[in-house]
């Protein structure tokens, strides 16, 4: 198992944000993590890789990348899997980047903070682009000249550049328009076909249904449901699960409409 | 930054003075206060040379030439003791723009790393930092400012000290409050989920992103450090009379003002000039500075 998160429990103060969480991704799977604003997704995601607040901030269980704990390392240790081991990308892409840096200068020095040697990185920043569809030119753009789409492509080329093996996908697609997010979630399943374990943070079941091999269920910190993408949206054994399939907008034909 | 993977598009090579022009016409502002600041640091520079009456930057007396209107021999008029005042304002130029730029750079050079690490990192450190620019902040700045320089001999170097000491607290609080609410951006959590660490995001990703304000308040206060400088001298414990300060130079001639105008307008004009130079130098700057902002690269 790639990734590991065992009776993971997070508190804020004494409020409990996330109880008793289990969940593995593995190599060459998207796991779907859904649930509605506020019950812990994005928490989980963070902890992962320590960054949580610290104030006031508790966490218990276990989160092990191939077996080797993460909860309670230094902050050393963690730098070195964070981005390298382990990337993340988030919802707003456009936020995501440092508005004062081009954005060929952002995989410069984090290739080099990782420790690629200076000739190669150059080579493994264009080649990272084409891998994600995108010309190589974008490397010489700041942020904001570039699309949201465009963003959320490099921030993943990015991932691809330091080889990560676990990507945490933080509602990757929200902030895009419906096209845009097709397209990124085609390149996720690129990701996982060539082997990388995915998990796929959405409060979209749609988005969820068209990626994730297998979808977990969060509601107000716990996991209600877990199971094969299949068997979770066909036939969900939970009440919360059936609520949230229910409450999926779709576009009703509306009577008088013709139907050619 | 490795050439290969952001190098600037080839630019058809032309010749130097084509493409400084070039630049220029781009950057209208930011090249209008070069300018002005160039001429400014050159007459500082050959004061000596271009000066009309040398002498008359110090202590000197012309009994027979007081308060003399200006004319083509002394372009600006002459003082209460019949100095050239064009020969003083130039000499001037060693003195106010001198004692602006360096309490602006102590002021900076604390007060910006100071206001960086108590809004990033927060918590005991911000208060201790924050509690203690707020004693300074209590006394009023001239005040201390005084307490300082009477301390002091009244040179240009205590003059500096005394007002950066007030000056520098204003920086650390404004970068505060930068660097409080660049902390929470996204592309800073995302700097720390690739594992950059804690002063590397600090110094390359919190820091270029609070420098517009710095910048702003640094052109703004320009001239007010020179007339702070001034009331100092007034005061009797800032720069003293031979010395042509341009602040010096107006406090003393308003007295004059109302017979004798130009005693106070030709200091005061290059006060202006100056501190508008360092404005638009300033603008010019965050221009360049922020890619939002720029509109050719």
């Amino acid at each position: 198992m790639r990734l590991s998160i065992q009776h993971l429990t997070l508190r804020m103060n004494t409020r409990v944000i996330v109880d008793d969480l289990s969940l593995d991704v593995d190599d060459g799977e998207i796991v779907g993590l859904v649930g509605e604003s506020g019950s812990g997704k994005s928490m989980t995601a963070t902890s992962v890789l320590g960054l949580a607040p610290r104030l006031g901030f508790g966490v218990s269980g276990s989160i092990t990348l191939d077996g080797r704990e993460l909860v309670g390392a230094s902050d050393r240790q963690l730098r070195d899997i964070r981005g390298r081991r382990i990337a993340m990308i988030f919802q707003s892409p456009s936020g995501a980047f440092n508005p004062v840096m081009r954005v060929g200068e952002v995989f410069e020095r984090t290739l080099r903070l990782h420790g690629v040697a200076s000739n190669e990185v150059a080579v493994r920043a264009a080649r990272s682009c084409e891998e994600v569809l995108l010309p190589a030119l974008v490397l010489r753009r700041y942020p904001h000249q570039l699309s949201g789409g465009q963003l959320q492509r490099v921030a993943i080329a990015l991932a691809l550049a330091l080889d990560a093996e676990v990507l945490l996908a933080d509602e990757p697609t929200s902030a895009l328009d419906v096209t845009v997010q097709a397209e990124i979630l085609t390149l996720l399943t690129t990701l996982r076909d060539r082997g990388m374990a995915i998990l796929l943070i959405s409060h979209d079941l749609g988005v969820v249904a068209q990626a994730a091999d297998r979808v977990a269920v969060m509601r107000a910190g716990k996991l209600v449901e877990v199971g094969s993408t299949r068997q979770v949206l066909d036939h969900p054994r939970d009440p919360y699960t059936q609520t949230l399939l229910a409450a999926v907008p779709r576009m009703a034909a509306r009577p008088g409409d013709a139907h050619a | 930054m490795s050439a290969s993977v952001i190098a600037p598009l080839e630019v058809a090579s032309s010749s130097r003075l084509r493409r400084t022009l070039l630049w220029m016409r781009h950057n209208p502002m930011l090249s209008a206060g070069v300018i002005t600041v160039g001429a400014l640091v050159l007459i500082a520079v050959f004061a000596p040379l271009l000066a009309p009456f040398p002498g008359d930057a110090s202590v000197a007396t012309h009994p027979f030439s007081v308060l003399q209107a200006p004319t083509w021999l002394h372009p600006f008029g002459t003082d209460e003791v019949g100095r050239d005042i064009l020969s003083r304002v130039m000499y001037g130029a060693r003195i106010s723009p001198l004692i602006a730029v360096a309490v602006l750079l102590i002021a900076t050079v604390v007060g910006v790393p100071l206001g960086l690490v108590a809004g990033y990192f927060g918590g005991v450190l911000d208060d201790v930092i924050m509690r203690v620019t707020d004693i300074f902040l209590a006394v009023p700045a001239l005040l201390l400012a005084l307490a300082l320089s009477s301390v002091l001999t009244p040179t240009i170097g205590s003059t500096i000290a005394a007002i950066s000491v007030t000056w520098w607290p204003w920086y650390a609080r404004l970068v505060r409050g930068e660097a409080a609410s660049i902390r929470g951006r996204r592309y800073i959590e995302s700097c720390r989920a690739l594992g950059i660490p804690r002063w590397r995001i600090l110094w390359r990703h919190v820091l270029p992103n609070a420098t517009t304000p710095v910048l702003v308040q640094m052109s703004l206060d320009f001239g007010t450090v020179i007339l702070t400088a001034s009331a100092l001298s007034f005061l009797g414990l800032g720069v003293q009379d031979p010395s042509p300060d341009w602040g010096l130079m107006v406090s003393e001639g308003q007295a004059y003002f109302l017979t004798n105008w130009w005693l106070v307008t030709f200091p005061g004009l290059a006060i202006l000039i100056t501190a508008l130079a360092f404005n638009i130098l300033g603008d010019g700057l965050r221009d360049r500075l922020d890619p939002r902002h720029r509109m050719f690269q």
